[in-house]
């Protein structure tokens, strides 16, 4: 083979590659929600907002959208995970936690502010969400 | 007895020079046989009276097959390497474009049971054997290996078992030892991660010494620390230690297993789920360090070394970059 189809070739796979990792492969997750849609999957009861994410290979919804200005509450669900997913880290908090396999874990993230988004990634840092305020 | 002095090309390795003096001195007109690795020349004592350059193409004969070629005169280094570097760097991105449309493609994300046994965590560690932690442990297996292939095939063996030893007892013991105590202390976070930076850059290191960016085999770095576990690389302790220390690399499912472990409630339970889950890996593992041994022995062996240092490379990249995000450091820059 000569060098010129080789460069072609390594360019292929330098192009997949960053497919790969901008998230161009779309995949349905189990609750069959695209991982780049943004969904509303936060409820106010009692005055209290509270904001759903799904942790199993990966976080979703990945990017949400929430109230600003009221007292919320995080919940992370996790169902068999035992991947990365399940140690969560949100720095902004200055939370770390594993979480249990199986179970829903409610974490207090004060009264958010608009434009001040809460970010979550997995302890290795290959997972992460994201929840915008406004 | 005539004596020759023919030079000799493709010698990549240490045991190169065994299994080139084995093969010549099983030839009966060959006497006493010397491979000289440094200055790449063989001595040969033979009595044959034949011309140096019909001796030299006989044996080369019987050495081709392993990549090594005798000549009267030095061969000029031709531009092998270069050659050697465009058909490796296409098959480490194959590799890695596998593996990571397999970490993308979420098949390695179904359910297991609610209940942690050592049953399921024997399947947990099959799985996490192929996920984003072989980025990780496997990546610096495949470093470790390839680079003590390199450096030594006579003691490589003996320090992949060492390794692997150290691993499946370590995650025992400390198993064993977290279901003892059964409080939630937990595995310090900022260390596993520290320690996962310092394994990502051992491996982005080690990977572009594979692929021959710096000196063949030689380490001009100056990093006292490096030289210092360069050193202890080849005794007994090292491989042992590497491979306990396995135990608190950044790894979603090994964490969850400690976790699991902490939780069981006694030393035996909380070993036998680590001890599983170390098994799980195994194969995986053993796979990755044994293939580059036996590649190594093969003809193939210059290509395999560069290919598993662009694969290493792409892991450290990508290991490098989740941990700085994971630490805070960087934004995430992807979501695998």
């Amino acid at each position: 083979m000569n060098k010129t189809v080789l460069t072609i070739i390594i360019l292929g796979l330098l192009i997949a590659l960053i497919i790969i990792f901008q998230g161009g492969i779309k995949i349905k997750d189990n609750s069959g929600i695209t991982t780049d849609t943004i969904v509303q999957n936060s409820e106010i009861r009692d005055g209290i907002q509270y904001v759903t994410i799904n942790a199993r290979g990966g976080y979703t919804p990945r990017v949400s959208t929430a109230k600003a200005g009221i007292p919320t509450k995080l919940i992370v669900r996790t169902n068999g995970t035992f991947d990365c997913s399940a140690s969560l880290v949100i720095r902004s908090l200055g939370y770390q936690k594993i979480l249990p396999q199986t179970g829903e874990t409610t974490i207090d993230i004060g009264i958010p502010q608009t434009g001040l988004p809460l970010q979550g990634v997995c302890g290795m840092g290959m997972y992460n969400f994201l929840i915008n305020f406004s | 007895m005539n004596k020759y002095l023919f030079h000799v090309s493709g010698t990549h390795c240490a045991s190169c020079k065994i299994l080139i003096e084995d093969i010549l001195g099983e030839q009966d007109f060959i006497g006493n046989v010397n491979v000289n690795l440094k200055k790449e020349i063989v001595d040969i004592e033979t009595s044959s009276e034949k011309s140096a350059e019909e001796i030299a193409d006989i044996l080369t004969s019987k050495i081709k097959a392993n990549g090594y070629i005798l000549s009267v005169e030095k061969m000029i280094p031709e531009k092998k390497g270069d050659d050697l570097i465009w058909k490796a760097i296409p098959i480490g991105l194959i590799f890695l474009v596998l593996f990571f449309i397999l970490q993308k493609s979420g098949i390695l994300n179904f359910g297991i049971g609610t209940k942690t046994t050592p049953v399921t965590s024997f399947i947990i560690g099959l799985i996490a054997s192929v996920s984003s932690c072989l980025a990780i442990v496997g990546g610096l297996v495949l470093s470790l290996s390839a680079k003590v292939m390199q450096d030594d095939g006579k003691l490589a063996k003996k320090t992949f078992i060492l390794f692997h030893l150290g691993r499946v007892f370590g995650f025992a013991l400390f198993g064993g030892i977290l279901g003892f105590i059964g409080q939630a202390i937990g595995i310090n976070f900022m260390f596993s991660v520290i320690l996962g930076l310092f394994a990502s850059a051992v491996m982005i290191i080690l990977g572009l010494n594979l692929v021959g960016v710096f000196k063949k085999s030689k380490f001009t770095l100056p990093s006292n620390l490096f030289s210092y576990f360069r050193k202890v690389e080849h005794t007994i302790i090292s491989p042992i230690l590497i491979g306990v220390g396995t135990f608190f690399l950044p790894c979603g499912f090994t964490q969850s297993m400690q976790v699991a472990a902490l939780s069981s409630g006694s030393f035996i339970s909380g070993m036998g789920l680590m001890l599983a889950f170390a098994l799980g890996t195994l194969p995986m593992l053993a796979l990755l360090s044994f293939s580059s041994f036996s590649f190594a022995q093969s003809k193939y062996a210059p290509l395999f070394f560069k290919a598993s240092g662009v694969v290493v490379i792409g892991l450290g990249v990508f290991a490098l970059l989740a941990g700085l995000a994971g630490v805070g450091i960087i934004n995430p820059l992807f979501n695998i």
